[in-house]
C-alpha cells in the first residue's frame, strides 16, 4: 500500500521535476539565510556569517541531490531520462538507426506473424466453451477376419451414450462436400453444405442467433427437411434479414425450410447445415464416415469416460465393441507439428541473424561514441549506469522495429497465412490479438537483450585513461575488434547457410515436382466443367452429348471429348470389375465421351480409341498401360470385363492408352479404365463430366463464350469452370508451391541480412584502419595489396561459416525431409549451389567496401587523424 | 545514553526527535533545526542540511505533511506538521523508548 503511494508520488514527480528542484533550492536557501541572519545578530560580520552558515549547513548541492533523490521521480525518472537521451543519440545517427530498425522489423515482424498462426492453430483451435471437455468418438469392433476395424458410431450408439452420466451431449455431423444450392431467387451457386444430427451443435456449445437448432424430430425419416443458415451466408445472401425463417431453398434440387441461423464465426465457410435424416435401417449402422463428437461432463477424465462408454456400446456382428476416445484438441492439431517446426526454425534463424547484425552494427557505431562514454565514466557514472543507458537504446531500437514489423505483419497477415501450407482450424481465424501482442513484446525485450547486451558491456568498459582520447585523432580501444568482427561474420554466414539450404532444397524439390511429365500437354487443353442441376442420369448424358456436339462445331475447336470431372482433381470412382481371366481389376473407372484422348493429344499405344458409334452399346472400354501390364501381361485387347451385381455391365477392351497423370505429379501408378456412360442409365450412375477441348493452333476461346454456350443449351446448369487444364494442376501443387514461396522468401531475407552485416562490418574495419592503410600505402604497398588484405580478413570467417553451416545443415534439413519430392535432404547439387551463391555474395559484400581502402590518400590519412 | 553513531539508529533517533518537536505545532525547517539543537547537540552535528532529506523521507512515509506559508517576518517558507500517522508513530516510539529505559532502570536498580 505504501509502495503504491510512493510510486504514484514518483510518477507525479516526473511531471514536476523543475518545480520540485526549485522548491528544494528555495527551502535550503531560506535555512542558510536564517542561520546567517542569526549569526550576524550575534555580532559577526555579514559576509563571514554567511560563510559560517554555509559551513555548518554542508554542501548545498549535495544536500539538494539527496533531497531530490527522495522527492523526485526516482528510478522512473532515470528511465525517462535514459529514454530521452537514447532517442537523441539515435536521431544523431540516422543511417545506423534506420538500418537497425528495419533489420529488427524484419525479424520481429516475421516472428509475430508466425506466432499468430501458432496461436490460432495450436493455442486456441477450439473457440468453444470448455474445449477440454470435447472429444471425438470411434467404435472399434472386430472384422470378419478377426482384426479390429474402426468405424463411425451409429445413431443408436450416440443416443445410448447420451444417457450416460459422463456424457453431457453428443452428436454427429460433417461437411457433405460441394453441392449446388439454389436460393429462392433462382441463381444456383455451389456452396459448402453440411449435415448434422440432433445434439451436434449443442455439443460444441453453439446456440443459434435466430430460430432454433436441429431437433430429434427433424432427423426422423420423412420429416420435413429443415436447415440452418451459416452466419456469413445469411448476411451475404439474405442481407441479414430477420424474417428469413420459414423460407425455402433448394439443396441438390430438394427443398428445405430454414428454421434457424447460426452465430458468427462458426465454420464460416459452410453456408447451410441440414438436418440429417436417418431411416430405421441406418440408425444402427456403423461406419457412415461422419465424425461423432461428444462433450464430457466437467471433471470426467478420458479414462473414466472410456470405461462408461465401452459398457454402453452394443457389440458388433463379429464380437464386442469398444470405444476409441480422443480429445478433440489432439484431433484438430494433428499434423501441424512438422510444418510449424520447420517454419519456427526458419523464422528463428532470421531473427537470430537480425540480432547478430544489429549487435555488430551497434559495436561498430559505438566507436564514434567512445569519447562521450569515457567522459561520462570519468565523472562518476558507474558501469551499470552506462550499460543501462546503452541497453535503453537497444530497447528503443527493438521497440521501433517491433512496431514497424508488427504493423507490416498485420497489414499482410492474410497473404502470409495464405502462403502457409496448412489447413488451419476453421473456427479460429489468424489475427493479431492480445496474446500475440504480448508475445511480440516479450520477444522484443529478448531481442533487445540479445542484440544489445554484449555491445553494452564492451562499450561501457572504462578506459584506463581518457587523455589520449581527448587529443585530436586519439583513439581508445576499438570496440569492434578485428576478432569480434570476424566472429560476427562467421556466425551470420553459418546461420544464413542453414536457412538457404532449406530454401534451396525446397526450390529443387518444387522444380522436380512441376517438371514431372504428365503424359499430356496441359496448356493447350481447355476444360469446361458443367453441372446440370437435374439428377436424372439420362437427361444429363443427353445434355453432355449435345454440348460436346455444339463445341465440336466451333471453328476454333480441333477436338472435343469429356471425362469424369473428379479425374481432373486427381480422384475418381474406384471399381473392381471382373475380367474374363477371372481376376478382379481394381482401379479408377473414369467415364469419358469419345474424343477425350484426341483432345488431350494422346494416341493409343495399341488398338483404337473410342468412337461415337460405340456410345449406343456402351461396351467398348480403354485401359491404361499400367492396367494392361499388371493384369493382362500387356495384351489387354479383346478381353472382356463384367461389372456390377444388380445391373451388370459388360465391357470389351478395344485399346490401350498411355498412363496419364490425372492425379498430377503425385500419381503413383494406379490402374485406370475409361468407360462410356451407361446407355441403360440407372439414375444412380449420374456423373459430372468436364468437357475437354483442344483448340486449333493460334485460336483462342474465352471462358465467357464457353459458359454462354453451356447455359443456352441446357435448362438449368451450373458452369463451374472454363479454364485451361493447367489450372487444375496448379491447384494440386498449390500447397507445395506455397511452401516453396514462403521458405524461399525467408531464405532471401536471411541472405540479405547477412550480406548487410558483412558489408557494414568490412566498411567499419576500413574506416577504423584508415591510418594504418595510409601508412602502408605511404610505405609502398600497392592499392590492390591493401584491398586484398581487407578482403582476406573477411574471407577466412566466411569460409569457416560455410563449413560450420554445412555441418548445421546436415542436422537441420532433416526437419524438412518429409516435404521434399524426389530430393534427399543432403542433395549435393543443391548444397553446392547454395554454398557457391552464399560464398560469392559474401565475397562481393566484403570486396565492395574494401575497394574504398584502395582510394585512401596516404597524406590525408596520416594527417587528418 | 549517547546516541549510537550507527546511521540507522541516528536516523531513528533523528526521526523521533523531529516528531517530538512537531508535536506542539507546525514549524519550518530552520525552526526545527534550532529546536533540535537545543535538545541534543549531537544529532545534527554532522551537517545541518541533512535534516532536509530526513524531512522529505518522513513526509514520504506519511508521518509529516508540508505546505508553503508565510513566516512572522513575512518570508515564504515550507512548514511541516505531524499527520495522524505521524502522531501514532510518535506515540509508539515513545512507548517503546519508555519500555527500554524502564527495563534499563530496573536492571540498574537491581
Amino acid at each position: 500500500m505504501h509502495a503504491l503511494r510512493v510510486t504514484i508520488a514518483r510518477v507525479r514527480a516526473l511531471f514536476r521535476r523543475n518545480v520540485i528542484a526549485d522548491e528544494i533550492r528555495e527551502e535550503l536557501q531560506f535555512h542558510v539565510e536564517m542561520r546567517a541572519a542569526e549569526l550576524a545578530r550575534g555580532g559577526i560580520d555579514a559576509g563571514d556569517a554567511h560563510r559560517e552558515a554555509l559551513r555548518r549547513f554542508g554542501n548545498p548541492a549535495v544536500i539538494q541531490d539527496r533531497g531530490y533523490d527522495v522527492r523526485g521521480g526516482g528510478v522512473l525518472e532515470t528511465i525517462v531520462l535514459d529514454v530521452k537521451y537514447g532517442v537523441r543519440q539515435l536521431r544523431r545517427q540516422p543511417s545506423f538507426s534506420v538500418v537497425a530498425i528495419l533489420t529488427l522489423a524484419l525479424g520481429l515482424g516475421v516472428s509475430t506473424a508466425l506466432f499468430a498462426v501458432i496461436d490460432a492453430a495450436l493455442l486456441r483451435p477450439l473457440p468453444y466453451p470448455h474445449p477440454e471437455q470435447l472429444v471425438t468418438l470411434l467404435v472399434e469392433e472386430p472384422r470378419a477376419n478377426g482384426r479390429p476395424g474402426h468405424y463411425a458410431p451409429s445413431m443408436l450408439d450416440i443416443r445410448a451414450w447420451r444417457s450416460l452420466t459422463v456424457v453431457a451431449q453428443a452428436g454427429t455431423g460433417r461437411v457433405t462436400g460441394f453441392a449446388p444450392l439454389i436460393v429462392d431467387a433462382g441463381t444456383p451457386q455451389r456452396l459448402t453444405v453440411a449435415e448434422a444430427s440432433e445434439g451436434f451443435l449443442e455439443t460444441y456449445g453453439i446456440a443459434p442467433v435466430l430460430g432454433r437448432g436441429i431437433d430429434l424430430d427433424d432427423t426422423r425419416e420423412g420429416a420435413p427437411a429443415v436447415a440452418l443458415l451459416g452466419h456469413a451466408f445469411w448476411q451475404r445472401q439474405f442481407g441479414g434479414d430477420p424474417n428469413v425463417l420459414g423460407r425455402t431453398l433448394r439443396v441438390q434440387n430438394e427443398p428445405v425450410t430454414i428454421v434457424g441461423v447460426l452465430p458468427r464465426g462458426f465454420y464460416t465457410d459452410t453456408a447451410v447445415w441440414q438436418a440429417r435424416q436417418f431411416s430405421t435401417q441406418w440408425l444402427g449402422r456403423r461406419g457412415s464416415g461422419a465424425p461423432v463428437i461428444a462433450r464430457l461432463r466437467p471433471g470426467v477424465t478420458l479414462a473414466q469416460a472410456s470405461g462408461a462408454l465401452d459398457a454402453a456400446t452394443a457389440p458388433g456382428a463379429a464380437g464386442t465393441a469398444r470405444v476409441v476416445i480422443a480429445s478433440m484438441y489432439d484431433e484438430e492439431t494433428e499434423g501441424f507439428g512438422a510444418t510449424i517446426r520447420t517454419l519456427a526454425l526458419a523464422v528463428g534463424l532470421i531473427l537470430l541473424i537480425a540480432c547478430v547484425n544489429v549487435a555488430g552494427l551497434t559495436l561498430a557505431r559505438g566507436a564514434t561514441r567512445e569519447v562521450e562514454l569515457a567522459i561520462r565514466a570519468s565523472i562518476g557514472a558507474d558501469r551499470g549506469r552506462l550499460v543501462r543507458q546503452l541497453l535503453t537504446e537497444s530497447v528503443l531500437l527493438a521497440l521501433a522495429g517491433a512496431g514497424a514489423g508488427v504493423a507490416v505483419a498485420y497489414a499482410s497477415l492474410d497473404s502470409l497465412v495464405g502462403l502457409i501450407p496448412l489447413s488451419l482450424p476453421a473456427n479460429s481465424p489468424v489475427t493479431i490479438n492480445a496474446t500475440v501482442l504480448a508475445f511480440a513484446l516479450a520477444l522484443t525485450v529478448v531481442t533487445a537483450l540479445v542484440s544489445g547486451l554484449v555491445p553494452a558491456f564492451k562499450l561501457s568498459r572504462a578506459p584506463k585513461t581518457i587523455a589520449p582520447m581527448l587529443t585530436v585523432g586519439g583513439r581508445g580501444g576499438a570496440p569492434l575488434s578485428r576478432r569480434a568482427g570476424q566472429w560476427l561474420i562467421a556466425v551470420e554466414v553459418t546461420l544464413a547457410l542453414v536457412l538457404m539450404s532449406g530454401s534451396g532444397l525446397i526450390l529443387r524439390s518444387f522444380a522436380r515436382l512441376v517438371s514431372v511429365d504428365l503424359g499430356f500437354d496441359a496448356d493447350h487443353v481447355l476444360t469446361l466443367q458443367v453441372e446440370p442441376l437435374d439428377r436424372s442420369a439420362a437427361l444429363r448424358r443427353d445434355y453432355y452429348v449435345s454440348l460436346a456436339d455444339a463445341l465440336r462445331r466451333l471453328p476454333e475447336v480441333a477436338a472435343v471429348g469429356a471425362i469424369d470431372s473428379s479425374a481432373l482433381r486427381g480422384g475418381g470412382p474406384w471399381g473392381f470389375p471382373t475380367a474374363d481371366t477371372g481376376v478382379d481389376i481394381p482401379g479408377f473407372q473414369r467415364t469419358v465421351l469419345p474424343g477425350y484422348f484426341e483432345a488431350m493429344g494422346v494416341r493409343p499405344l495399341a488398338g483404337r480409341l473410342l468412337e461415337e458409334a460405340d456410345r449406343a452399346a456402351g461396351e467398348a472400354v480403354l485401359v491404361s498401360a499400367t492396367t494392361s501390364r499388371k493384369f493382362f501381361d500387356g495384351n489387354a485387347i479383346g478381353h472382356t470385363l463384367r461389372y456390377g451385381t444388380k445391373t451388370v455391365r459388360h465391357w470389351r477392351i478395344v485399346g490401350i492408352v498411355p498412363d496419364l497423370r490425372h492425379g498430377g505429379p503425385y500419381w503413383n501408378g494406379d490402374p485406370e479404365m475409361y468407360v462410356l456412360p451407361d446407355p441403360a442409365a440407372p439414375d444412380t450412375s449420374a456423373v459430372t463430366l468436364a468437357m475437354v477441348m483442344r483448340l486449333r493452333d493460334g485460336a483462342s476461346l474465352p471462358g465467357e463464350r464457353l459458359t454462354q454456350i453451356a447455359e443456352t443449351l441446357g435448362p438449368r446448369v451450373l458452369v463451374e469452370r472454363a479454364t485451361p487444364a493447367s489450372a487444375f494442376l496448379s491447384e494440386q501443387v498449390a500447397r507445395p508451391r506455397h511452401r516453396m514461396l514462403l521458405l524461399s522468401l525467408l531464405g532471401a531475407f536471411g541472405l540479405l541480412l547477412t550480406l548487410v552485416g558483412i558489408f557494414s562490418t568490412t566498411a567499419y574495419a576500413v574506416a577504423r584502419r584508415t591510418r594504418e592503410i595510409g601508412v602502408r600505402v605511404a610505405l609502398g604497398a600497392r592499392p590492390a595489396q591493401v584491398v586484398g588484405a581487407m578482403v582476406r580478413d573477411a574471407v577466412w570467417p566466411v569460409m569457416a561459416g560455410l563449413a560450420a553451416g554445412l555441418a548445421g545443415t546436415y542436422y537441420a534439413t532433416r526437419v524438412i525431409a518429409r516435404f521434399l519430392f524426389q530430393t534427399t535432404p543432403h542433395d549435393p547439387g543443391t548444397l553446392v549451389t547454395v554454398v557457391a551463391v552464399l560464398g560469392l555474395a559474401a565475397f562481393l559484400a566484403a570486396w565492395l567496401p574494401a575497394r574504398r581502402a584502395a582510394s585512401v590518400d596516404p597524406l590525408i590519412a596520416l594527417r587528418a587523424e | 545514553m549517547k546516541p549510537a553513531t550507527n546511521s540507522d539508529q541516528l536516523h531513528g533517533t533523528l526521526d523521533m526527535l523531529v516528531l517530538k518537536v512537531l508535536d506542539s505545532g507546525a514549524l519550518h525547517g530552520y525552526a526545527i533545526a534550532v529546536r533540535l539543537e537545543r535538545m541534543s547537540k549531537d544529532v545534527l552535528s554532522v551537517e545541518e542540511g541533512s535534516l532536509y532529506p530526513a524531512l522529505y523521507r518522513m513526509e514520504r512515509r506519511g508521518w509529516l505533511a508540508s505546505g508553503w506559508a508565510v513566516t512572522e517576518t513575512g518570508r515564504r517558507a515550507r512548514f511541516y506538521k505531524l499527520t495522524k500517522t505521524g502522531r501514532a508513530q510518535l506515540d509508539a516510539e515513545t512507548a517503546s523508548w519508555m519500555r527500554l529505559t524502564t527495563a534499563v532502570a530496573d536492571v540498574l536498580n537491581g
